[in-house]
């Protein structure tokens, strides 16, 4: 991430399960992100300002005081983002997490890749800037869906984009299928998996039409990478 | 109450009075005592007697009418006894007090029992959030291992059957455990997708999500429950054939948005077709596919009910099954937004 001048965005896990934290802490590292884990829940108002974090994943059932509260408590000094973790799956506390000032709201047991996806949701809402993104020496506009090479301009499709712009934000790692698949469908584009592969190939085409060649490299058995 | 029945109960009593009656007037005759003086005595007591089974049996008939008619009318007829007026007789008080003390002890035999419940589905709730942390534990595990498919296939199985457990059990409880509001129904059908995103594209199930930019008034987490019932009816019994697809599209109306759900899968029977909302009806489907508990059906209508939404099934057996949800319009919420 540091190598595509982007600064490494800094998650605080506030959970008591020490198991949980530990995977966590695995799943976003892989991700791209810097990850501290709570450790004096006593003191955890103190502990969150000393870390200060880009963003928080809250539990709600944590020791000494409930996340609900400590986040009412938190929203006194900071706007920090915030995602509340709870295995309670009602509306109603939905509702009143949001009410408290949650940015979001996700229930355990959670799909590993709807959690990335909903993290990197909530901070891209944060940096505004995510519509313009630039590779080597190409610019993109997520929201046209053009590429720029000087004087050349080529156009992609929706599900192309999607594709492109999430190779483009996990630049320095392998991203699976599935994660790629979890971000199509999370942009409503329902698509299979053969559809994907076709998704893939063309992209590769288009990209090769301006002069990049094979910068998308499959790993066989893991996923694809950008160059 | 009515006054032939009254005076049959009373035949005993009537009938010993003529007898005596009757032996009256013959000792009179016997002691030669004047014609007139003895028809006085005699029509005296009859219309005396006469007139004490008629007071008697209008005051009981007020309060036995009364009594009747009410647990009729009532919709808790267990509270007949507060819309009643005292009795002014003494079997009627003995019968109210009776029926206060079995209602009391009623009252308490239920109470007993719904504290059980209550106790019960929250213990349940407990055990449910409890044995979520270890499922979450094991879904990252998973991930980052890079564990089989087949792992994560079965863990969420595992998480649907527990998911369809803390949904009973808030279904058949009579508190109120939802909130209702305006839900975006793309989101939801969204969320859905990738609920099951793994095991639709394993399935070769085309998701199909016409155009269904419409909001509509239910509890989102709930919808999202039941939905997720009928999609996994529609993976569960698809069709072995090369184009199965899962297609949601909506109709509106002016009173009304109803959601529809269509599958291309092995359909339903006519036969089973009436009993696919009853608790634990497994069918035909059931017993071939084998993986049927018939409770997702049966607790998707119970919720729908609650949240006072339609649900219902057409099917064409081999060919497709259609299910609708319909979803009223409120306009008073219209005013007040």
């Amino acid at each position: 991430m540091l190598e595509c001048g982007e600064i490494m965005s800094k998650i605080l896990i506030i959970e008591d399960d020490q198991i949980i934290s530990k995977e966590l802490e695995k799943l976003l590292t892989n991700s791209g992100y810097q990850v501290s884990i709570l450790k004096n829940f006593q003191d955890s108002l103190n502990e969150f300002l000393k870390i200060s974090p880009d963003l928080i994943l809250l539990d709600i059932n944590i020791p000494y005081i409930n996340g609900e509260v400590l986040l009412k408590k938190l929203r006194n000094y900071s706007d920090v983002p915030v995602i509340m973790v709870t295995s309670i799956n009602s509306q109603i506390d939905e509702a009143l997490s949001i009410s408290y000032g949650a940015d979001d709201y996700i229930t355990k047991p959670y799909n590993p890749n709807i959690l990335l996806l909903r993290i990197s949701a909530v901070l891209k809402r944060i940096n505004k800037n995510s519509n313009l993104l630039n590779y080597k020496d190409l610019k993109i506009n997520l929201k046209k869906g053009i590429i720029t090479k000087g004087i050349i301009e080529i156009y992609l499709t929706k599900n192309e984009m999607i594709i492109f712009s999430y190779l483009l934000n996990n630049q320095n790692r392998i991203v699976t299928r599935d994660e790629l698949m979890t971000d199509l469908w999370n942009n409503n584009e329902f698509i299979n998996d053969n559809a994907l592969t076709v998704n893939i190939s063309r992209l590769r085409n288009k990209l090769n039409e301006i002069g990049y060649k094979n910068i998308i490299e499959t790993r066989k058995g893991q996923g694809y990478i950008l160059l | 109450m009515k006054l032939k029945y009254y005076l049959k109960d009373k035949l005993f009593e009537i009938t010993c009075f003529f007898i005596s009656i009757v032996m009256i007037l013959l000792i009179l005759f016997a002691f030669k005592i004047n014609y007139q003086v003895i028809i006085s005595i005699i029509s005296i007591s009859i219309i005396t007697y006469l007139s004490l089974l008629l007071f008697d049996y209008f005051k009981k008939e007020r309060f036995y009418t009364d009594l009747l008619a009410n647990i009729e009318t009532l919709d808790k007829s267990y509270l007949v006894l507060e819309t009643l007026n005292k009795p002014e007789f003494y079997e009627g008080e003995l019968l109210v007090s009776a029926v206060y003390e079995i209602n009391k002890s009623m009252n308490e035999n239920i109470n007993m029992i719904e504290t059980h419940l209550k106790d019960f589905k929250e213990y349940i709730e407990m055990w449910i959030h409890e044995v979520k942390i270890p499922l979450a534990t094991l879904t990252l595990i998973s991930n980052n291992q890079q564990c089989d498919k087949k792992i994560k296939r079965e863990l969420k199985r595992l998480e649907d059957c527990v998911e369809q457990v803390l949904y009973y059990a808030r279904s058949e409880n009579a508190e109120k455990d939802y909130l209702i509001k305006e839900t975006d129904l793309s989101k939801t059908i969204k969320n859905i997708g990738l609920k099951n995103m793994d095991n639709l594209i394993e399935n070769k199930i085309n998701y199909i999500v016409e155009n269904i930019n419409i909001k509509v008034l239910t509890d989102s987490k709930w919808l999202e429950f039941i939905l997720g019932q009928i999609i996994n009816n529609s993976i569960k019994y698809k069709r072995k054939i090369k184009n199965s697809y899962i297609k949601i599209s909506v109709k509106e109306d002016d009173d009304k948005t109803t959601l529809i759900v269509e599958d291309n899968g092995i359909g339903i029977k006519k036969s089973d077709l009436k009993q696919v909302f009853d608790k634990s009806f497994t069918g035909e489907n059931g017993r071939n596919v084998n993986k049927s508990t018939g409770m997702g059906l049966y607790i998707a209508k119970n919720m729908c009910e609650k949240l006072g939404h339609k649900i219902e099934i057409e099917s064409v057996y081999n060919e497709y099954t259609k299910v609708y949800i319909t979803f009223a319009k409120n306009k008073y919420y219209d005013v007040l937004k």
